[in-house]
């Protein structure tokens, strides 16, 4: 520009840094004197304080139009998905038979998780309803009237209820229990009231080898119509999800084996390619035996 | 594409190809997310790069002036023989010959010459042709008339000379050399832009570091980590901004081309805008740039001519015969002849063969009399003795055109008080009466009143030559002169003025309201010079220079305290022996300053002291050797019309009708850019923390990412891109200039811009982006509370039953495809929000209603293509996964409107409480 700029000395940055956080002859701070800054603090808590109010009011009306029972849309879950138990890390059921703790941590999961599962329990809480028919409840004039749900009894799962088992649902002996349920959606009709049921297959022709015999209780992986629909979280207190249980028996030990089930009902489709879950899933199965 | 944001955006891809590394080293099926990230950057860095350049390509014109000039050959005589050699060839020593037509291959020193004349204007700026001979008349080289110079051309006649100087040892070699050294320097908006790439890099950065190490404290791995770091670079750097700045300086250019301003170089657009002091030439830039009849002076009186472009009013007495007898003598007493084939051309604008005064009575006389061609044809001209410096006057001897009048007419016009001299009666009246006392008093007076003006008088007289004396056989000799050449009758005085253009006075007066200095540089005689600046308002009707209070005060000149006087007329001479100290004193104290007299070269001088006074400085030049001062001047002005080649190289700027005031328009249009430049940086700036937010919120709260990089650029490279190039067409909101011109220190990105832009709206913006990001997981099962620290279970990909506020399950799937809802909603929010800044920013203190809501109809067209933008990317693109956009409901779309309305409003507040409480705490808090 007009003069060639020189080059400011380190020293004189510094200075001028010096001046620019305090400056004693104006008395100002970071370029602002104190009635300034006290000006500014104050202006940004009114702004803050005004537009938290708007947030909050914004929010406070929004959450006024969505309903406490049922969420305005579901069309993102048109498919439900399908998961496995135990819940595991990459979905890999790993069983070492020389390591007691490689399949404890499952075990405990999976007692945990059948814990509401128990007979007394659900005798106690649910109802025993009529197999293959939806156990449909309707409020009847009664907005939001608290939901029954169906019994599913742990003796059900057969041998892989885990109750006085001493194998631990078979992974002390190498042929683990694998127990399948679908994801919960509201209003959910599954089966469009046609019977399911659960099947599973090895991913690849080796795969289908190397997994050998399975067995699925209840038996032919059915699930039954009656628990469904789901009503949500806050009416349907005590929904008992359905589960299926795999019990494979001679898993060859040694290899990793991909394993693939899928639901099959009327309604559900399984062949979504983005969804790797959407009515299916896939996991692996490793049993490390010394020979 | 190096420095600033393209370095920042460069960081952000080499971030994105580690973070896809660090991930591909722990699991090979790693998501290519990163990589095209990665490449976008990339192309966004190269593609906004060769924009830019493609813009400024466009409007630079290189010329390639100093090689255009080399002449091809030259003939040399070289062993006694004639030869023709390359011009590059010859060597000092050698003797060229050049004839009428040439370019003049060397310096060279003439040896003899046959009514040599050459063209110096390239090099000197003198338009009249020169003559050469081989006089040494002057010790300076510029100024003798023994030398002719390389690049200049030979009009007429021939000469042989010997060569003392080639190549770039020449004087326009070394004018170019001298040209070419003097580095330009940055221009006052690259140095805004560096300001402002400076605040916004170092918040980027010390946001994205700071965040990097909390993310890091909290926990997070370095991946997310580096991939927050690549978020927040991203949200902060404006991307689109080089690309609209750039856009709207080259439409200010366009516009400014179309009132005749070509702009070379795009960033002088905005320089001229802060101009403080213009250096304007006077021929041709102030003044026409032709000699015209100002004044004319018969029966006792002055009577005042038409001087403006088309001369079509004039308004004196006609009805006199001491007028029809000067008349007749204008109309035959001259040589001047139109060129033909030019008949459908107005009188004004036809080409004239001539000299310049000739032309100029010649025009006059066909305005006012018509076909004057034809007069002369009837009065036929039997005897003529051309003007010539020794007698000066000229002379013609016609036949009459009454056929009953025998007598021949002798008429005769040149310098006043030669012609007075001759004559012993005076026309009153159409008397002729003797020349007494009193009447040689009143010609006196007459004389000096049209000299003061620094006008060029003529005087002009006649004679009816008695029929018995010279019967119409009579053989004319103008060798020996056998007519009588005294006892003429005078008939008046025509004085002539090379006139200011019309439009010049209310320019230079509007550069005085918007405080900008106008110095006249000239090389012509300081009286006729201060005559101009007056009458063009240089000098202002009340103000008074040093000499002028002498005479006043009638005191000498040496008395007079010269810090009282405002104008001052400085010549050359006296600019001589000024030190630099006495030019910035000079400088200071005088508001009104004209230089006369002075060379070229001295430009250059002037140039550098008036930024010493830290002006901008606006200067206009036409030849050559203006171009170191050209190229020195913070902006450089080249006439197109009569201006070289090389002063266009060496400016930044051309003016293609020479005219001063469209420098003026040229000043008004930069000012205008830099207001909107700054409204086009603070709608930028604004979205920047809405899209920054969401990284900050996303790795305290742990909410799933509210946007994706991905809308991130689709916001900076699309829904905002035309918006804020329409914001460039926006008008002024109060009269620009009548304000001071911008001072250094007020910068283009100011602090109250970035407060105001950051923490205010761009908070608010957030706020609604996040309503809308709130509003949309609300309606799919994913309440508010169920959100926050959700992300570790969220982004688990083998988690595939997460549930919902509602107890419903989610696939991973799912939640990514809510997740890039979320991104819509936020991008369509933030969207939606933009079109009430784009509103906000049209003024920064007025009401929206009183600067108009549809004035700037291509505001509606940025909030259009906004819409439709959005519009696309949310329908079109959704089923293009890596773009991570859905579909959104329509309902969805107006959930920030609320929020828009609010900007909308407080801003207005904002702009109201500025009105009404001018230079109160707000006003200086909230004015950027």
């Amino acid at each position: 520009m007009v003069n060639e700029k020189e080059k400011k000395t380190g020293g004189q940055v510094l200075e001028e840094w010096k001046e620019f956080v305090w400056n004693p002859r104006t008395h100002e701070f970071m370029g602002r004197t104190g009635t300034s800054w006290a000006f500014i603090l104050l202006f940004y808590l009114v702004f803050y304080g005004f537009l938290t109010a708007l947030f909050t009011l914004t929010m406070w009306v929004m959450l006024q139009t969505v309903s406490d029972h049922i969420p305005t849309y579901q069309d993102q879950l048109a498919t439900p998905g399908l998961m496995i138990r135990p819940k595991t890390e990459n979905l890999e059921v790993l069983v070492n038979l020389s390591d007691t703790k490689s399949w404890n941590q499952h075990v405990q999961i999976l007692d945990k998780f059948l814990e509401p599962y128990n007979d007394s329990v659900q005798a106690q809480k649910n109802d025993v309803c009529r197999p293959g028919h939806y156990y449909e409840q309707p409020d009847n004039g009664v907005l939001n009237y608290p939901k029954r749900a169906c019994q599913f009894n742990r003796t059900q799962l057969g041998d892989c209820s885990g109750l006085s088992d001493p194998t631990h649902y078979g992974y002390s002996t190498g042929q683990p229990c694998v127990f399948i349920k679908m994801n919960r959606v509201i209003n959910f009709y599954a089966g469009a009231n046609q019977s399911m049921n659960v099947t599973c297959v090895g991913k690849r022709n080796e795969d289908a080898k190397n997994l050998g015999d399975f067995t699925m209780f209840p038996a032919n992986g059915n699930i039954d119509l009656m628990y469904f629909p789901y009503y949500g979280k806050k009416f349907h207190v005590n929904y008992t999800q359905p589960l299926v249980a795999v019990k494979f028996m001679n898993v060859t030990p040694n290899v990793e084996v991909n394993v693939e089930c899928r639901i099959n009902a009327v309604n559900i489709a399984t062949n979504d390619e983005r969804d790797k879950f959407a009515g299916r899933v896939a996991f692996k199965l490793r049993i490390i035996k010394k020979t | 594409m190096v420095g600033g944001f393209s370095s920042l955006l460069w960081a952000g891809a080499v971030l994105c190809f580690l973070a896809y590394l660090i991930e591909f080293s722990k699991d090979k099926s790693a998501s290519m997310d990163n990589i095209y990230l990665g490449v976008v950057l990339i192309m966004v860095v190269i593609l906004t790069g060769m924009f830019a350049y493609y813009q400024e390509a466009k409007s630079t014109n290189i010329i390639a002036s100093f090689t255009k000039m080399i002449p091809r050959k030259a003939f040399v005589i070289r062993d006694g023989k004639k030869r023709e050699i390359p011009a590059e060839h010859l060597v000092v020593g050698d003797i060229v010959e050049i004839k009428g037509g040439d370019q003049i291959p060397a310096d060279i020193r003439i040896l003899a010459s046959q009514g040599c004349k050459v063209d110096n204007s390239s090099l000197t700026g003198e338009s009249e042709p020169q003559s050469r001979s081989c006089d040494l008349t002057h010790e300076n080289p510029l100024e003798t008339k023994n030398i002719g110079f390389y690049s200049t051309t030979c009009l007429e006649g021939t000469a042989t000379g010997m060569v003392i100087n080639t190549g770039d040892r020449t004087i326009i070699g070394r004018i170019a050399l001298l040209a070419s050294s003097l580095g330009h320097e940055k221009t006052p908006i690259a140095i805004e832009i560096e300001h402002f790439v400076h605040i916004v890099a170092g918040v980027a950065v010390s946001i994205g570091i700071v965040f990097f190490i909390i993310a890091i404290c909290m926990q997070y791995r370095v991946l997310d980590a580096v991939i927050f770091l690549i978020g927040i670079i991203l949200a902060n750097v404006p991307e689109g901004l080089v690309a609209a700045v750039t856009v709207s300086l080259s439409l200010t250019a366009k516009r400014m081309a179309k009132k005749n301003c070509l702009v070379k170089n795009l960033e002088a657009v905005e320089t001229l805008g802060s101009t403080s002091i213009i250096c304007s030439d006077k021929t041709g830039t102030l003044t026409q740039n032709r000699m015209t009849v100002a004044h004319l002076w018969f029966d006792k009186q002055i009577y005042q001519a038409d001087t403006s472009e088309d001369q079509n009013d004039h308004v004196f007495d006609q009805s006199s015969a001491t007028w029809a007898s000067l008349s007749k003598i204008v109309t035959l007493c001259n040589r001047a002849e139109f060129i033909p084939g030019q008949e459908s051309t107005s009188i004004m604008k036809k080409v004239v063969m001539g000299d310049a005064s000739e032309a100029a009575l010649l025009k006059f006389s066909e305005v006012i009399m018509g076909n004057v061609i034809e007069r002369r044809k009837r009065n036929r001209k039997v005897a003529e003795i051309p003007f010539n410096s020794i007698n000066k006057f000229q002379l013609s001897i016609h036949e009459t055109d009454d056929p009953n009048d025998k007598r021949f007419l002798l008429v005769m016009k040149g310098a006043p008080e030669k012609i007075l001299e001759k004559c012993s009666t005076i026309m009153i009246n159409g008397q002729e009466q003797p020349l007494d006392e009193s009447t040689a008093e009143a010609f006196q007076t007459a004389y000096m009143e049209l000299g003061g003006l620094g006008e060029r008088v003529l005087g002009f007289c006649h004679l009816y030559l008695p029929e018995d004396e010279f019967p119409d056989t009579y053989t004319f000799d103008v060798e020996s002169m056998n007519f009588p050449t005294s006892d003429l009758c005078f008939v008046g005085l025509i004085s002539l003025i090379d006139p200011p253009r019309s439009t010049v006075p209310d320019a230079v007066m509007k550069c005085r309201s918007a405080g900008i200095k106008v110095i006249m540089v000239t090389g012509d005689h300081p009286i006729t010079a201060k005559a101009i600046a007056r009458s063009v308002g240089i000098i202002s009707a009340n103000s008074e220079t040093a000499e002028d209070m002498a005479k006043r005060l009638k005191i000498p000149v040496e008395q007079v305290n010269k810090r009282e006087a405002k104008a001052a007329v400085v010549s050359g001479m006296e600019l001589k022996e000024m030190s630099p100290e006495e030019l910035d004193e000079l400088l200071t104290y005088h508001t009104e300053i004209v230089f006369a007299r002075t060379s070229p070269q001295q430009k250059l001088i002037i140039v550098e002291g008036c930024q010493r006074q830290d002006a901008v400085v606006a200067v206009t030049g036409d030849g050559v050797n203006d171009s170191p001062a050209l190229k020195k001047a913070d902006i450089g002005i080249a006439m197109g019309f009569a201006g070289s080649d090389a002063a266009a190289n060496a400016a930044d700027m051309v003016l293609l009708d020479d005219n001063f005031s469209s420098i003026v328009t040229g000043i008004e249009e930069g000012r205008l850019i830099f207001d909107n430049l700054k409204k086009i940086i603070a709608f930028t700036l604004t979205k920047n923390i809405a899209e920054l937010i969401p990284f900050l919120i996303f790795i305290i709260a742990g909410v799933p990412l509210p946007i994706g990089t991905m809308a991130i650029l689709f916001i900076d490279l699309g829904t905002d891109v035309i918006p804020s190039i329409a914001l460039a067409y926006e008008k002024a909101e109060s009269d620009i200039m009548s304000r001071k011109p911008r001072h250094m220190k007020d910068r283009l990105a100011n602090h109250q811009l970035a407060l105001y832009s950051y923490l205010q709206i761009g908070i608010l913006q957030s706020a609604g982006g996040f309503f809308a990001y709130f509003t949309v997981y609300a309606v799919q099962g994913f309440k508010p509370d169920r959100l926050l620290y959700l992300r570790p279970l969220w982004e688990n990909g083998s988690l595939n039953d997460l549930e919902d506020s509602y107890g419903q399950e989610w696939t991973k799937y799912q939640r990514k495809y809510l997740e890039c809802t979320g991104y819509t909603a936020y991008f369509v929010a933030v969207m939606v929000q933009q079109i009430a800044d784009v509103i906000i920013r049209k003024t920064r203190i007025n009401s929206i209603f009183q600067q108009g809501l549809f004035r700037n109809k291509y505001i509606w067209v940025g909030i259009a293509s906004q819409i439709i933008i959005a519009a696309i990317v949310s329908c079109g693109f959704g089923s293009i996964p890596i773009l991570n956009f859905t579909t959104l409901r329509v309902q969805y779309w107006f959930v920030a409107v609320p929020y828009a309305i609010v900007i909308w409003l407080y801003d207005e507040f904002r702009k109201l409480l500025i009105r009404r409480y001018p230079g109160s705490w707000w006003d200086k808090t909230m004015y950027y």
